[in-house]
């Protein structure tokens, strides 16, 4: 039996769903809360996958979540981190127009096509309905299924940035 | 045993203490098993709602309600949840599912833990991550039944009831077996009692068989003796006829021996047939009022002349003792026998004891008076005992005792309606008992005799020849009392000793005729006149009188009183000393009424 408590009314809804995911801070609009559900999904990714030992450079080096090219979150993604921390570490929040390979990030959230980063430990996220592009080659990609945020989960490419994703989260998943 | 009874007396309250200890034991574990399967169930439960929490994380992260409530549906499969719910940070339900029928999970979250309400186990976890909770999971399950679960313990306690029902049974056989066992003792003791009583009435009864058995030979023996004693006497009387007879008329003087050998052994078959009829209660008693007192001190002289100086007399009456009406005669005859019986039962001297007392009535008997002869002899073995009132059975040697010594005493006593007792046992000494019924007439004047004018007789010495040493003690006694100064001497040849020393002085020579050896009376009544011309003489004898006519000696027929005697001797100290020499008076003569004659020789008594 699936539940589907919430039809219409997608604002309501999405701000009731933040609230129930625990996302800090009241929400006002419709655009921002999307964008919040996204970048508190953002954070909460972390903890349902396994970087490579190598990802880090010590055992207590800050875990680096990057946003390239627009950002979508702005303050929201600030107050889902702030005072969290990802197994430990602290989270470092790096905004920059273009990451490299070998930037040192952990988590990027972007756009633009993440091919380039294959083979680097990094968990990239994109958003299928992003204005500027779906970002191909992304881990993660955030999809709207009936009003509500989801996700599609790349498995090769995660195989391919040497990351471990908990198969709860792969339940969860969305198929493209 | 005791111990064991003990034990066994407190079955009841074992086994109730055992059926109460068996009930809490079941109820304890019946309590224990009910816990633990709680706890298990809840353990169970746990594991369960730990697995869905588990697996509900990330669908409560990405607040992903259809991934969550195919998680918690997917309970479903399992018959036994009734409803699950997952609860988000905030307590909301985020997800929920509801078997069919059942109550749906509450809207706000559970408190964490487990917890019962009736047949429903509601178990509460929360849902991790990252070491913070972020929600939780409840899941609710149905409990086995509490009808199902006591069918699990219906087994147990079907077991329980099993023992306690052989315990029960056990302690009520025990409490049985033991009542049946108290009784089963009691009717052994019951049984034994009366097994008791049996021997005790079989030993009793074969006593007074006993009794009974020998007085019937007594009895017996006493119709044999006194038949044979009756025709024996009819004999002796003939025969005395004939011999008086022959005598008249043959004037041979040869034949005179001969004739007087005769009248001796009839004499002598006259004394035997007297005992016999005693023995055999056929005597002619002359029973009178007498007072036993007076006997006995009476008799003091006479049983001291009849014991040895070596044995001590001693005589205790009773004050006020009752009079009894018996023969005086066969009454002094038979403690006399007695006495000589107990003299020859102490060789190394002793104490003779002669008491008697009242014994006022006990039951059927009348008033008894208790002559007891007692010594300190050598006593009786139960086999001599039992037979010394047999005539003619004796311990002495042959010729020492005639055996009739104390059937004489046993006859006597019959006859005067009491009865004889013996106590004695060997070494512990002898004590025959007369019993003699109390007599309520009175006692005459004390006796004619002693009245008697003794101013002839007193101081004179008289010298009396008698073999018999009962009758010699008594003849001695009465003359003693009578004031004589009597020397005694057993046969002719002993009173010729005497006669002959010229220094001793003699008044009167009193003689028994027939004595046993060379010299009878007569040869010694010559004898002496010859020795001691003018010495008065008097012979004694039973029938013979003819025969023992002497000039100037008289004859004094028995039986005599002592009164007689006395008469006699006096007539012939008279005659003596005027010179003059004629016989006696010759009353009749009847030889087998003898009254002193007797042959209380002291037999029968059983000493060795």
């Amino acid at each position: 039996m699936e539940e589907r408590p919430i039809r219409w009314g997608g604002p309501l809804a999405l701000g009731l769903l933040l609230v129930l995911a625990g996302a800090p801070g009241p929400v006002a609009a419709a655009e921002p809360l999307e964008a919040a559900v996204k970048a508190t999904f953002l954070y909460k990714f972390i903890a349902f996958v396994t970087w490579p030992q190598s990802a880090f450079a010590t055992t207590d080096s800050p875990f680096r979540l990057c946003v390239e090219g627009v950002d979508p979150f702005g303050e929201l993604l600030d107050r889902v981190v702030a005072g969290q921390s990802a197994g430990g570490r602290p989270i470092e929040l790096v905004r920059r127009p273009r990451f490299e390979r070998g930037s040192g990030c952990h988590l990027l959230y972007g756009t633009v096509p993440m091919d380039r980063q294959r083979g680097e430990p990094v968990l990239t996220v994109s958003d299928a309905d992003a204005p500027g592009g779906s970002g191909a080659g992304a881990v993660i990609t955030f999809v709207l299924r009936e009003d509500r945020v989801r996700f599609v989960i790349d498995a090769a490419a995660a195989q391919d940035n040497r990351l471990a994703i908990s198969s709860k989260l792969m339940s969860l998943a969305v198929r493209q | 045993m005791t111990d064991l009874a003990g034990f066994w007396r407190h079955t009841p309250r074992l086994t109730a203490l055992a059926v109460a200890i068996l009930l809490i034991a079941g109820g304890l574990m019946a309590m224990v098993s009910e816990k633990a399967y709680r706890d298990e169930r809840a353990g169970d439960v746990e594991v369960q709602a730990r697995i869905l929490a588990a697996t509900v994380t990330a669908a409560l992260s990405f607040n992903d309600r259809n991934a969550a409530g195919e998680y918690v549906a997917a309970l479903s499969a399992s018959p036994e949840f009734e409803a699950a719910g997952v609860y988000d940070g905030n307590g909301r339900l985020f997800a929920a599912h509801t078997a069919g029928g059942m109550l749906p999970v509450p809207q706000a979250a559970e408190p964490l833990g487990h917890h019962f309400d009736g047949d429903h186990l509601t178990v509460t976890v929360p849902v991790m991550q990252d070491g913070g909770a972020i929600g939780s999971v409840s899941l609710r399950t149905q409990v086995e039944p509490f009808a199902r679960r006591a069918e699990r313990y219906v087994g147990m306690a079907l077991l329980l009831a099993m023992t306690l029902l052989i315990v029960l049974v056990l302690g009520a056989a025990q409490a049985a077996l033991t009542r049946a066992n108290r009784d089963l003792a009691e009717q052994a003791r019951d049984l034994s009692a009366a097994n008791g009583a049996l021997n005790a009435e079989i030993a009793e009864r074969e006593k007074v068989e006993a009794a009974l058995r020998q007085s019937q030979k007594m009895e017996a023996m006493g119709q044999l003796t006194g038949g044979i004693a009756h025709d024996f006497n009819n004999l002796l009387q003939a025969l005395a006829s004939c011999l008086q007879l022959v005598g008249r008329r043959a004037k041979e003087p040869s034949i005179q021996p001969l004739l007087e050998t005769g009248h001796q052994a009839i004499d002598r078959g006259a004394k035997l047939v007297q005992q016999l009829m005693a023995f055999a209660r056929r005597q002619t008693l002359r029973p009178e009022p007498m007072d036993v007192r007076d006997r006995l001190l009476g008799m003091a002289d006479l049983l001291t002349r009849a014991i040895r100086a070596d044995i001590t007399l001693e005589t205790q009456v009773e004050p006020g003792l009752w009079p009894v009406e018996v023969d005086p005669t066969q009454f002094e005859l038979a403690i006399l026998n007695l006495a000589v019986n107990a003299r020859d039962a102490m060789p190394e001297g002793g104490r003779l004891r002669v008491t008697a007392r009242n014994r006022p009535a006990i039951g059927a008997s009348g008033d008894l008076v208790q002559v007891t002869v007692a010594d300190t002899g050598t006593g009786m073995e139960p086999e001599v005992k039992a037979r010394v009132f047999e005539p003619f059975f004796t311990t002495k040697e042959v010729g020492k005792g005639s055996g009739l010594g104390l059937a004489q005493v046993y006859g006597f006593t019959r006859q005067s309606s009491g009865r004889v007792e013996i106590d004695s046992a060997p070494g512990r000494g002898t004590a025959v008992s007369l019993f003699l019924p109390r007599t309520a007439k009175p006692v005459a004047a004390p006796a004619a005799e002693r009245a008697l004018d003794t101013a002839r007789g007193a101081g004179r010495r008289l010298l009396l020849v008698e073999d018999d040493p009962v009758v010699g003690s008594m003849v001695a006694a009465a003359l003693d009392e009578i004031g004589y100064a009597v020397l005694r001497a057993a046969n002719a040849e002993e009173a010729l000793g005497l006669l002959t020393d010229g220094d001793l002085r003699i008044d009167l020579l009193f003689s028994d005729v027939v004595m046993p050896g060379a010299m009878n009376g007569v040869d010694l009544a010559h004898t002496a006149r010859r020795l001691r011309p003018g010495l008065p003489v008097v012979l004694t004898t039973g029938y013979s009188e003819d025969i023992a006519r002497i000039e100037g000696v008289r004859v004094l027929p028995k039986p005599y009183r002592v009164g007689a005697l006395a008469e006699l001797l006096d007539a012939a100290l008279g005659e003596g000393d005027a010179q003059d020499g004629s016989s006696g008076k010759m009353p009749p003569r009847d030889p087998l009424t003898l009254t002193l004659s007797p042959g209380g020789r002291g037999d029968s008594s059983g000493n060795p």
